[in-house]
């Protein structure tokens, strides 16, 4: 394994994580709804893609089902359970932790124990030639792209779009987006099911990267929400530094010091917050 | 604690004193698999006094609560399988290793607040985790160490003795914990939830009293995770892992956690479930989160506070005032929602 080589892994986990936290970013980061189910969601996409995938043999169908369909129990949930405890953080945590109790469990009951691994698209199979000496999965390398451009596309989206403005406006101060006229539990509910959908559509490609098991769903939230953290809540450029740091510690955590992998992720994310508990880009909280 | 005017002052010792009795004799009438059960209540329930000493009365939501619970279980496990210490050094052990991470969690969240404080007691304990998983030539990494027997207690080895070993060990830290809690610097801690800013300028240095509490529930979350791992006969990663911060938070409000014997309430009620509903069903996860859910919707002031809530009512309606000539209602029956001292300061301060 050279320098490069890990670089690259480095940065296509992060990328992963970039893709699970961004969900999370607007959902927890904007939005103020701690949602530790996020992983939970994750699974289901990956697991509703699996399935769909062996059913009907078609890639694209599958993943778009597949995220419409965990968009559609998220917004089931907003709507039924953790609008209830809207700014309270704490029995949304507690809630949220029962959810991703009750989906790890039932997919336990429906699928087993034993790792599976959604659908990879055709065109993404095989790798790419570096160098004489080295390969890199082009699976991994879209993987990359991928992040940036749903950075990209979300920034914008938050900036500069009509729906955007009026997000930013129910998050800013429910009353009066209410009273302009913005109606803030639908645009909440749309937030909620866009945030449910990318954790899907995440556990499609992450399941692919590093494969599926109902136990994975609590480690890749803990990582996605360190990353949500340390990036500051509600910035997803700080979210996309952040995920691309932790991706690099671990993989070099991994790889340099074996024994202390893991800690070499969340030591230093510790220390960090720490010092600085609103994270890189976070502002301190008005509330 | 708020004592109703109404009951003697006696009632309260007379009503610890046979509680006290009756887990005494327990184990001479049940069957010797409830008291398996017993035990882990028992443990778990110090375990969730000592987390709520920072939680309900500290205030500091924390969710990294049993990385303090595994490192008492971890120094058994490698105590008993890597060295011959005797059972007072793994003890004095257990409880200098739970102080000092306590230490460590206080200091690191002396800026945190709120949900920030969540986050990073998080972090640190998935630190820990990440320790106890990957050191595997220590701690055995995902199998971790089992095979730990009771011989080096200073009891017999038998379920029974190691059930009133146990009894003795968490009565004792109960009475130590609420003699703290009504110590000043307990007091202190209790004003920590109830206002930081007017705390800090009385003059009080806050930051110390913070970690006051963190060392304390450290201390007797270590010694619940010593008395887990020699009833379990081992320990692993998930005495450490999220999943058990998550569970303690949730025995805390279930029980209530504006009262100092809710958590143990909440653990009794959460284990009994479990062991109920593990003999109709493999699925007790499912049950369990559905049982969060209702929890985080109906239960936030817990059973000790619904209680309270009923009891007050109740009082309320045996004492009739005297009709008015008006039917404007005087302000104290106007329907208020939540009288202040009723309301849960928890949540509030959560949000802030």
């Amino acid at each position: 394994m050279s320098w490069v080589s890990n670089l690259l892994n480095g940065l296509a986990f992060g990328s992963l994580l970039f893709l699970v936290a961004s969900g999370l970013t607007i959902t927890f980061g904007l939005m103020r709804t701690i949602n530790l189910a996020h992983g939970a969601f994750y699974l289901l996409g990956g697991y509703f893609a699996f399935d769909l995938f062996e059913r009907t043999d078609n890639y694209w169908l599958s993943l778009l089902l597949a995220v419409a369909l965990t968009a559609a129990l998220g917004m089931l949930m907003e709507r039924f359970l953790l609008h209830r405890l809207l700014n309270q953080e704490l029995p949304q945590i507690i809630l949220t932790v029962g959810v991703a109790l009750i989906v790890g469990d039932l997919l336990l009951a429906k699928y087993g124990g034993n790792p599976i691994s959604p659908p990879v698209p055709a065109q993404l199979e095989g790798s790419l030639q570096l160098s004489d000496t080295m390969v890199f999965p082009k699976f991994r390398a879209f993987l990359i792209i991928l992040a940036l451009v749903l950075a990209a596309l979300t920034v914008a989206f938050l900036r500069w779009s009509s729906v955007g403005a009026k997000v930013r406006a129910a998050v800013d101060d429910q009353d009066i987006a209410r009273s302009i006229g913005i109606p803030v539990p639908i645009i909440f509910l749309l937030v909620f099911g866009a945030g449910t959908a990318l954790a899907a559509f995440a556990g499609v490609w992450g399941g692919a990267l590093t494969s599926l098991s109902p136990d994975a769903g609590f480690e890749v939230l803990l990582l996605a929400l360190v990353v949500v953290v340390v990036g500051g809540l509600g910035s997803v450029p700080g979210a996309l530094i952040a995920a691309f740091a932790v991706g690099l510690l671990d993989q070099f955590g991994r790889v340099l010091f074996p024994e202390w992998a893991l800690f070499t992720v969340y030591a230093p994310v510790a220390l960090f917050l720490a010092f600085r508990p609103t994270g890189l880009m976070g502002q301190v909280a008005t509330r | 604690m708020t004592s109703s005017r109404t009951t003697p002052e006696w009632v309260t010792p007379v009503l610890v004193l046979a509680a006290v009795a009756l887990l005494v004799v327990l184990p001479l009438v049940v069957a010797s698999f409830y008291l398996f059960l017993l035990t882990r209540i028992l443990i778990l329930g110090l375990f969730a006094t000592a987390f709520n000493i920072v939680f309900g009365f500290g205030g500091m939501p924390s969710l990294g609560h049993a990385a303090l619970f595994g490192i008492g279980g971890y120094v058994v496990g490698i105590a008993v399988s890597k060295s011959d210490l005797s059972f007072p050094v793994i003890l004095v052990l257990a409880l200098l290793s739970g102080t000092a991470l306590g230490v460590v969690f206080g200091l690191f969240n002396l800026r945190a607040r709120g949900i920030y404080l969540l986050l990073l007691t998080l972090a640190l304990a998935q630190a820990v985790h990440g320790l106890a998983y990957q050191q595997v030539a220590l701690t055995g990494g995902d199998n971790g160490i089992s095979g730990i027997t009771r011989e080096g207690l200073p009891v017999p080895t038998s379920a029974p003795a190691f059930y009133w070993f146990t009894l003795v060990l968490v009565a004792m830290s109960l009475a130590l914990m609420w003699t703290f809690m009504r110590s000043p610097v307990g007091m202190v801690i209790t004003a920590l939830r109830e206002s930081e800013s007017r705390l800090s300028a009385t003059g009080y240095r806050v930051g110390g009293y913070r970690v006051a509490a963190f060392a304390v529930s450290g201390a007797f979350s270590a010694l619940a995770g010593l008395l887990d791992t020699y009833l379990l006969g081992s320990v692993s990663p998930s005495s450490v892992a999220f999943l058990l911060s998550a569970e303690v938070v949730v025995f805390a409000i279930l029980g209530g956690a504006r009262y100092f014997l809710g958590p143990l309430l909440g653990a009794a009620i959460i284990l009994a479930l479990e062991f109920y509903v593990s003999s109709y069903t493999t699925r007790w996860t499912v049950v369990l989160g559905v049982l969060y859910v209702l929890t985080a919707l109906f239960m936030q002031d817990g059973v000790l506070g619904r209680v309270t809530q009923l009891s007050r009512r109740l009082r309320r309606n045996n004492v009739k005032p005297a009709p008015l000539e008006t039917e404007i209602p005087r302000p104290d029956e106007m329907p208020v929602l939540m009288k202040p001292d009723e309301m849960p300061v928890l949540m509030k301060e959560v949000q802030s």
